[in-house]
């Protein structure tokens, strides 16, 4: 017998596509810098706002236009290329080289598995859960709903759990920030020379630019067939995307500096939450919770699956995962392992925020020498033709990178010296 | 001849002795490509003049490229070497022949392939396995007197060995390669020769295994395929592909050519794939379209999905009551042949264009010459569906009748379309267990 439900898929199907639809008229753009406020994202700027209250603002200004310039090319690589970024690493690069790229990626991407699943322990942590039940539950349960086909559902539920975070700029308006200070370092240029602040300056490099999102940026520009000739749309909308996404990230730093500004490092999720009270009081901690558990378990899945199509792409074996998921045994190896990992590490003794930033600063340490690539591929003539960098362009490109590299040098070096003693 | 030359993972061992053999032979005959970049070119004498940059093909659509040259960093220049000057192509170094040497910077000639930096690590299909593939390494032979590209590898033990040691380089790996008889590159000149050639394997592919390759491959490397098909069949591998991914194909082709394409699959299908545009992206197609095949479509496009004007073919083949059996078998035949289809019954209607019932193509063969085909059907219950039918209503009219097809009719049952059983399944199953992986969010 023909069960009634079959019937219905179709037009099931069609109905989601519409709904999809209606989220892509968000684009790749504003999906790719907006997931920037993940886990890693939400702790690393509610720590800024704890800590140096809105001094960090104007970091966060130059943090922007990295962004857009890096977020801007990764989209133009994807239009006029037709290529991933890992494709076109293989092409482009010697293979050793472009090795060395994709371990950059595993590792940056690893650490961002970490942060989400230590997201998932602190969102439980906050309604009384301890994380020692709720990651590895999570964690077989984002698994299983990958391999098992049904995440796209679940996918759409922590979609809109996330949106909880739109409520930062409400509770900026509502939170009485002191709006000189907040104006005066924003256009201010200051850097204070102090190892805390350069730490949390390359943790809020890492977290904004994240290599994952130059890498769906470009797969998602390719995934949906957008061309040279609907490049000066999708460029629009990537240059919107990336700066409304760090508005909202400047509003959490804004808020949250306004709520619980000069306590300090933040060692909890429950402090993070404070700065939602002005929007819903009590409330508060229930919305940061859902919101913190939405963003994660979204990327908890997203980015591992992301790695691992990467890799596969890296040794062209991309037809095994698109032809038979379940079959592709390396593919599923790589997810997994990279759950597993993930779960596990999260679950280690030790404080949770503090772990969140920690994967942040890895991510930023290695943010540059994915930003190197996309730089020099997107000088290529070969890759992109007419639309290579212009040369002022190329001036700001090379200018952004390095100041990035420069202070993830600076993280390192203070760290090396710091383990010898010096520092 | 076995293409895939690869090592037993069972059996006898002395079946397994003997294929050891033939692969050390093999292996013996090869050189690695990957493996001889950045190696010393030198003059007979031993005095090194460089070290080689890339090799050089020239292809004219034959089986196995030739080699014609080779570049050679030589200071900041990189110097074409032609293949006549070359003495001894060995796995560590290269010799030459001769100490002439042109040091003007090399600039491609058309025609002219890099294997290291045009083939090495791109995408290629695999004709033969049907599959995209990336070549990890390219294998070289000495045959009949010249060198040619005989071979790619798709292992990943190659690219192990590529990041290895450079001395590891060297050795070939044949563990998993293809030959290149069966391999169709990309962004190549001589490869669409290749690819229009009249027995191409290309040409015999299923239109699954098209959709699949056209589906896998990067966009540049898609379109060059889908280029050089004839319309029909791309129309067919269209036909066959993921929803998603056609959207996206039919999305980055110029709109004539997506229009073409579009008017070229069965009805049904085309009016699947215009649903899933933007309201923009479809009614462009239709303009660009011949009017006759876009009003159809448009015609189709106005039933509601799900329903029987939704899912039919307007595809028909009507014969009158009176027509006599060898007439409408000589015009199926006909048809057929201009546009051969998926119709595997003739329609029957009288003398008002009214449905009276369907022969299927086996009843029509075994009956007799001078009959009118309405006896055929006399007597019989017509089976049809109404326009507005659901598929619910159509699953459980084919349970009932057991037919292959059901026919369409409208309000006073004239005839409209037919909707095929597949057409069904496919609607009752439309992932049909493949799982592509999504690897970001919607």
């Amino acid at each position: 017998m023909i069960s009634a439900l079959r019937p219905m898929r179709r037009l099931l199907r069609r109905r989601r596509r519409r709904l999809v639809a209606l989220l892509a008229v968000l684009g790749p753009g504003v999906i790719a810098a907006n997931a920037g406020n993940d886990a890693g994202g939400i702790a690393t700027y509610a720590t800024a706002g704890s800590q140096f209250f809105y001094r960090t603002l104007f970091v966060m200004v130059l943090v922007t236009i990295a962004l857009v310039v890096v977020q801007e090319m990764a989209a133009r690589l994807g239009a006029y290329s037709g290529e991933g970024l890992v494709a076109l690493i293989r092409e482009q690069f010697s293979l050793r080289i472009a090795t060395f790229a994709v371990v950059c990626l595993v590792v940056a991407n690893l650490g961002l598995v970490v942060a989400e699943f230590a997201g998932i322990g602190a969102a439980f942590e906050i309604f009384g859960v301890s994380r020692y039940v709720a990651v590895p539950f999570a964690a077989l349960g984002i698994w299983a709903a990958v391999v098992f086909g049904s995440y796209r559902y679940a996918e759409r539920v922590f979609l809109i759990l996330s949106i909880a975070f739109l409520a930062y700029p409400i509770a900026v308006l509502l939170g009485h920030p002191h709006w000189g200070t907040v104006a005066s370092n924003t256009v201010w240029p200051h850097f204070i020379a102090n190892r805390d602040f350069t730490i949390l300056a390359v943790a809020l490099v890492g977290t904004t630019i994240t290599p994952y999102m130059q890498l769906y940026q470009a797969a998602a520009v390719v995934d949906r067939g957008i061309g040279p000739d609907d490049y000066p749309r999708e460029r629009a909308e990537t240059i919107g995307g990336a700066l409304f996404a760090n508005l909202i990230s400047m509003c959490i730093i804004i808020a949250t500096a306004a709520a619980i500004g000069g306590t300090g490092a933040l060692q909890s999720a429950d402090q993070a939450a404070r700065a939602l009270q002005p929007v819903v009081g009590s409330g508060a901690k229930v919305l940061f919770a859902v919101g913190l558990l939405g963003a994660s378990a979204l990327a908890a899945a997203v980015v591992p699956l992301s790695t691992a199509y990467g890799l596969a792409e890296a040794v062209g074996a991309e037809r095994s995962v698109s032809r038979h998921f379940r079959e592709a045994r390396l593919f599923l190896g790589l997810f997994t392992a990279q759950v597993v990992v993930g779960a596990a590490i999260a679950l280690l003794p030790g404080n949770l925020i503090n772990l969140l930033i920690r994967t942040q600063i890895l991510n930023g340490v290695i943010t540059p020498v994915i930003l190197v690539f996309i730089v020099v591929l997107a000088h290529r003539p070969s890759v992109l033709g007419d639309a290579v960098n212009s040369r002022r362009f190329h001036a700001v490109a090379v200018v952004c990178v390095t100041a990035v590299a420069a202070l993830a040098t600076l993280v390192v070096a203070q760290t090396v010296l710091s383990w010898i003693g010096v520092a | 001849m076995a293409r895939h030359v690869s090592f037993p993972a069972g059996g006898l061992r002395r079946e397994r002795r003997e294929r050891l053999l033939a692969q050390r032979v093999v292996q013996e005959s090869l050189v690695s490509v990957a493996g001889l970049i950045g190696r010393p070119v030198r003059l007979r004498g031993g005095a090194e003049i460089g070290r080689l940059c890339d090799l050089v093909a020239r292809w004219e659509g034959e089986t196995y490229p030739s080699l014609t040259g080779l570049l050679v960093r030589v200071a900041r220049r990189r110097a074409f070497v032609p293949i006549s000057h070359v003495g001894e192509i060995g796995r560590t170094e290269i010799l030459l022949g001769s100490a002439r040497l042109d040091l003007r910077d090399y600039e491609r000639r058309s025609g002219e392939v890099l294997l290291a930096a045009d083939v090495l690590d791109h995408q290629l299909v695999d004709c033969d396995g049907v599959q995209v593939v990336r070549a990890s390494d390219l294998y070289l032979a000495s045959m009949g007197g010249g060198w040619r590209l005989v071979g790619v590898d798709v292992g990943f033990q190659s690219l192990l060995r590529r990041l290895g040691p450079t001395r590891w380089r060297t050795r070939p790996t044949p563990e998993r390669v293809i030959d290149w008889a069966a391999i169709q590159p990309f962004g190549i000149d001589g490869a669409a020769l290749r690819l229009r050639g009249e027995n191409h394997s290309l040409a015999r592919l299923r239109p699954a295994d098209l959709a699949d390759l056209l589906e896998e491959l990067g966009r540049n490397e898609r379109q060059e395929l889908l280029g050089s098909l004839q319309a029909a069949s791309a129309a067919d591998a269209l036909e066959e592909m993921e929803p998603d991914a056609l959207r996206t194909l039919l999305h980055e082709l110029p709109s004539s050519q997506a229009a073409e394409l579009v008017g070229a699959m069965e009805p049904d299908e085309a009016v699947d794939a215009l649903r899933d545009l933007d309201d923009d992206e479809r009614e462009e197609l239709l303009a660009v379209m011949p009017a006759s095949a876009a009003l159809r479509l448009q015609l189709l496009l106005r039933y509601p999905e799900g329903t029987a004007g939704g899912l039919m073919t307007t595809r028909l083949v009507v014969a009158r009551h009176d027509d006599l059996v060898a007439a409408v078998r000589d015009r199926l035949a006909t048809e057929y042949r201009d546009a051969p289809s998926d119709v595997d019954a003739v329609a029957v209607v009288d003398e008002n264009g009214q449905f009276l019932g369907d022969v299927t193509a086996l009843d029509l063969m075994v009956a007799g010459d001078d009959e009118p085909i309405g006896t055929l059907v006399e007597g019989t219950e017509p089976v049809y569906v109404p326009v507005a039918a659901t598929l619910e209503t159509l699953v459980d009219e084919l349970i009932d009748s057991r037919r292959g097809s059901l026919v369409v009719v409208d309000d006073d049952r004239l005839p409209l379309g037919r909707i095929l059983a597949d057409d069904v399944i496919d609607a009752l199953v439309p992932d049909r267990g493949r799982h592509r992986v999504r690897m970001h969010m919607p």
